[in-house]
């Protein structure tokens, strides 16, 4: 891990890559997710782990998240996320917003 | 938010607890499983598990963060520190006991004080949108009631403009007035009194002789029955009476088929056209406090209509709406500048003008109750100074535990809020018991209180009266609690835990105490100042010569209706009838009768000292022969009126002192003599003392007394009777009506008072309000006491191994004593010079309340300076003679 480049997370997308990995994986618990963002960004997204637990806190507060606890593979207690319909039309939204806004910063970097 | 999301946030709140413990296994999970991938990749057990909590970061603060989510923790942290600072509370009993004390007896004040005003002034008046009722009255400049020809007392005492002079309205003028579009409606009323016969003992009532609109401008609509039509009001109208609720109960029995009824007033039978709604009180009621039983149509004739210079009557109006107060002066102004082009000999110096009636009302109350409220202000502020002192001391002892939350991490916020709780605390307690406190004085304060005061005894303890104990509780719990508490978060964890509690540090606070005693200090004095005032004012009145000897005097009024007694003869007969029969009683030694007693009003009028002079006013009295010996105004030169001085004989008169000086340039009036009515000579036979005849407050002025035999002289009526007694004045009443009776069974007797009686409620306002501002400064000068006694006492505390050193090394006692109270001088003279520029400002607002006297007496300040000095001085002195007393080694050990 050291040497490789690591970047802060933008603010705001949190959100966004945890209901994308949800919508993907289905149900998992925050170990889960965390690592499986980890995994797919290779590393390059660095965050402090904690952090996760008050968006998750956030987003089933919001009712985009239902939490279930639930057994791990080696009988250890975990609760398990899963997307609610309001968090796959959040998840929608949020794509939709990510779009744009990274649309219109390649428009300002594109060489003219 | 959402309302699913509002249920999820409620349910959060009660599975608080589980949630927090759901979280924290989540994240020992976490951390848990993060461990031994990293192990599994290779890394060395006891390096793994550090790796993760790194990469997971500070467990706690996201834990708390995942917790604050919610929104509950805010309240939670509240909730936590009023705990807390509960605990401690509890924890030093006599600390908590005297600083709730001490604010309760500040809050308990001003609740009382407020709860008057609420009711007194600030309450809207019982009538259907009382904030567009004005008062309207006239005003003409100062000096220039010569050709004013005025009955009836104006409604209220509202401020006047400078330099000018209130009467009551006239009539003829209201005409015009009323066509001003500023108004939705204009109503005259004047008080009237009339005997009531027939039904039962005869009683002489209060009413009030009103427009037809009167009750539809003040939005009243009758209990039963109609309201006045315009029909009513007129001369040839079948004779109509609207009564009172009471008048209805108590005469009438409450018979509900009272419109029926028909009432003899003054001789008049009156059809019973309506009864007002139980509790309603006209304006004037509402303003002197005497019940008004009885309403009238006015029905003004048509002179009244047309004199425009008699000013007799009272008028409200109800403003348009959108009309502002000073729209509608607009528009009266410019109807007066027409009135004055066109009837220049009356209207050209008279002018109208308009103020919100319920000020109207109370305004003569409201100069007193506010500079109450201001007192009681002060008192409060006093309180919080106290607690404030008492919270730095202990915020001083707990330094060392301030310091060691600050170093274990706690946020100086968090100790701040820690410190504002217990304050807050402290504040509700003694808002509680300040409350109970009020509740007491403000009953107390009703019962003591003189009469007159309006709408007092509505006064109760309501909504108003505690969000307002609220407000100031909190406020002083904020103000009393911030300085104690931002020094507690200051203070520095290395420093303070190195060092001794008591030392470093100290200064600083110190310095804060020392000015929270100046500020003290001098805020009694103003107090104190005052109530000096107040009391040396009282004393000023109580001084006064009357005159005359108002004890064991028997004063009454009896008004002779005119239907029955046609002529002033017939009325001089009743009048001497009734002086010979009460003579008889057992008891009486002497009796009088005149047109008006003095403390009972007087009568002005005009006449000249020969053809060529201009006219002077004076007070003119028919008096009889015994008069001055029942009233014990003393013969100076000449002789009394006596029965020989009948019709018939040559006009006389007694004078007293006054004319002399006022009229006759320091001549002696005996001798001369004056024109009077029809160019009658009056002969001056006597001199009598002079009077006061308005009471203690009231200025001397010129009386002439002329024989109640010699009728044809004066246009007044003979109506008050009185009997110097040689017990008890009251004792004779039900006597003197029987003979009343027996001469004429129709006659009531009113007003019927004990002259001293009289006097002493003329004076019972000003002893209430010296009483009530003694009783504040008294409480003020203790707080201060104790303020003083409790900074002293900590500053030799802090200094004990300072004087220690001192007396060891060989220091005098007494130079230690000098010293010591060298400070607290220092102090006090700081305080006293704050207090004196405090009071030269703000004792201004009681000069009206004073007689005979500035607001910048220097006795008085004096008195008040030496007596703050020295309580203050006594004060100090205990902690200085400790002070002394230090021993050197136990105070060496010490340190």
């Amino acid at each position: 891990m050291t040497g490789s480049q690591r970047d802060e997370i933008p603010s705001g997308t949190l959100d966004l890559l945890i209901l994308k990995t949800l919508a993907r994986h289905g149900e998992m618990h925050g170990f889960e997710i965390a690592d499986s963002i980890q995994a797919a960004t290779e590393d390059v997204l660095q965050v402090e782990e904690g952090s996760l637990y008050p968006a998750l806190q956030r987003m089933l507060l919001k009712g985009w998240l239902q939490g279930e606890w639930g057994k791990t593979g080696e009988n250890r207690r975990a609760r398990y996320y899963t997307l609610t319909a309001e968090g796959r039309k959040q998840l929608r939204q949020e794509i939709e917003r990510y779009g744009r806004v990274s649309q219109a910063i390649a428009r300002i970097l594109e060489p003219a | 938010m959402s309302g699913s999301e509002f249920l999820r946030r409620v349910r959060h709140l009660f599975a608080r607890d589980r949630a927090a413990e759901d979280l924290r296994e989540e994240m020992r999970l976490h951390i848990e499983l993060r461990a031994r991938q990293l192990r599994e990749r290779g890394l060395a057990a006891d390096q793994a598990g550090y790796a993760a909590g790194r990469q997971f970061g500070n467990r706690e603060w996201y834990a708390d963060k995942s917790m604050e989510i919610w929104g509950w923790t805010v309240w939670e942290r509240m909730v936590q520190d009023f705990r807390m600072g509960a605990r401690t509370l509890r924890k030093t009993p006599g600390f908590t006991a005297v600083a709730v004390l001490t604010l309760a007896v500040g809050l308990g004040m001003n609740t009382a004080v407020y709860s008057v005003v609420n009711a007194v002034m600030l309450r809207a008046l019982p009538y259907a949108q009382p904030g567009r009722l004005t008062s309207l009255w006239e005003e003409y400049p100062n000096g220039k009631d010569d050709a004013l020809n005025t009955s009836g007392a104006p409604l209220g005492k509202a401020e006047l403009r400078a330099g000018m002079a209130r009467t009551t309205v006239s009539i003829a003028n209201i005409g015009d007035y009323a066509k001003s579009q500023a108004f939705t409606g204009m109503a005259s009323c004047d008080l009237v009194r009339m005997n009531l016969t027939g039904t039962g003992v005869p009683e002489r009532l209060a009413g009030e002789a009103v427009s037809a609109s009167f009750f539809s401008v003040l939005g009243i609509a009758p209990f039963r029955g109609r309201d006045f039509r315009v029909e009513d009001d007129s001369r040839d109208a079948v004779p109509v009476v609207m009564i009172s609720y009471g008048f209805w109960q108590r005469r009438l029995g409450g018979d509900t088929r009272v419109l029926e009824h028909s009432v003899m007033l003054d001789g008049r039978m009156r059809r019973v056209i309506g009864v007002l709604p139980r509790g309603f009180q006209p304006p004037s009621e509402i303003a002197d406090g005497a019940p008004r039983e009885f309403y009238v149509p006015a029905a003004y004739s048509k002179q009244q209509l047309q004199e425009r210079g008699d000013h007799d009557v009272n008028v409200v109006a109800r403003l348009k709406p959108g009309v502002s107060m000073r729209g509608a002066q607009a528009d009266l102004d410019v109807i007066q500048a027409a009135l004055a082009r066109q009837f220049p000999d009356t209207n050209k110096d008279i002018h109208p003008a308009i103020g919100p009636l319920r000020d109207d009302l109370v305004k003569d109350t409201g100069t007193a109750l506010w500079s109450l409220m201001g007192a009681s202000a002060l008192l409060v502020l006093i309180a919080c100074v106290n607690v404030a002192n008492l919270l730095m001391v202990r915020a001083n002892g707990r330094r060392r535990e301030s310091s060691v939350r600050l170093a274990v991490g706690a946020s100086r916020i968090r100790l701040l809020r820690l410190f504002l709780a217990e304050s807050l605390l402290l504040a509700a307690g003694g808002c509680a018991a300040g409350v109970l406190l009020g509740a007491a004085l403000t009953r107390t304060l009703i019962a003591l209180a003189p009469a007159g005061i309006p709408r007092l005894e509505s006064t109760t303890m309501d909504w108003p009266v505690f969000a307002f104990a609220a407000a100031i509780a909190i406020l002083t719990g904020v103000l009393f609690g911030i300085a104690p508490a931002w020094q507690a978060s200051q203070s520095k964890p290395v420093e303070a835990l190195k060092t001794a509690a008591r030392s470093s540090g100290g200064k600083a606070q110190l310095r804060w105490r020392a000015s929270l005693t100046v500020v003290e200090v001098g805020l009694s004095l103003v107090l104190l100042v005052g109530a000096g005032l107040l009391l040396r004012s009282f004393a000023t009145v109580m001084g006064v010569d009357l005159g005359f000897q108002p004890d064991r005097v028997l004063a009454m009024n009896i008004n002779l209706p005119d239907l029955r007694y046609k002529t002033a003869g017939e009325r001089l007969r009743f009048f001497e009838t009734l002086e010979q029969r009460v003579r008889a009683l057992p008891g009486v030694r002497s009796v009088a009768y005149a047109n008006r007693m003095p403390m009972r009003g007087s009568w002005r009028s005009g006449f000249r000292l020969d053809a060529s002079s201009g006219t002077l006013l004076a007070d003119f009295q028919m008096v009889s022969p015994e008069y001055f010996e029942t009233l014990g105004i003393g013969l100076l030169r000449g002789r009394v009126l006596t029965a020989h001085d009948g019709e018939g004989q040559p006009p006389v008169a007694v004078v007293n002192q006054a004319f002399g000086r006022d009229f006759l340039n320091g001549q002696d009036p005996l001798g001369r003599s004056f024109l009077y009515r029809r160019d009658a000579r009056v002969e001056i036979v006597g001199v009598v003392s002079d009077i006061r005849r308005g009471g203690k407050t009231a200025p001397v002025l010129p009386e002439v007394y002329l024989s109640a035999a010699q009728t044809g002289l004066a246009p007044v009526r003979l109506a008050d009777f009185a009997v110097r007694t040689s017990g008890n004045p009251l004792a004779l009443v039900t006597a003197v009506r029987q003979q009343v009776l027996e001469i004429d069974k129709d006659q009531p007797i009113t007003n019927v008072r004990s002259m001293g009686q009289v006097i002493d409620e003329s004076v019972a306002q000003r002893r209430f309000q010296m009483l009530l501002l003694a009783v504040f400064a008294a409480v003020a000068l203790a707080l201060a006491v104790i303020g003083i006694y409790g900074v002293l006492s900590y500053s030799v505390a802090q200094r004990t191994g300072e004087l220690g050193i001192r007396i060891a090394l060989g220091a005098n006692p007494r130079g230690i004593v000098g010293m010591v109270m060298g400070q607290a001088g220092k102090l006090i003279l700081a305080g006293l010079v704050v207090g004196l520029a405090g009071a030269l400002v703000l004792t201004r607002f009681l000069e009206s309340l004073l007689f005979q006297l500035g607001s910048a007496d220097w006795p008085t300040y004096a008195c008040a300076v030496v007596v703050l000095a020295l309580a203050a001085g006594a004060a100090a002195l205990v902690p200085a003679m400790r002070s002394a007393r230090v021993d050197p080694i136990v105070a060496l050990r010490d340190e």
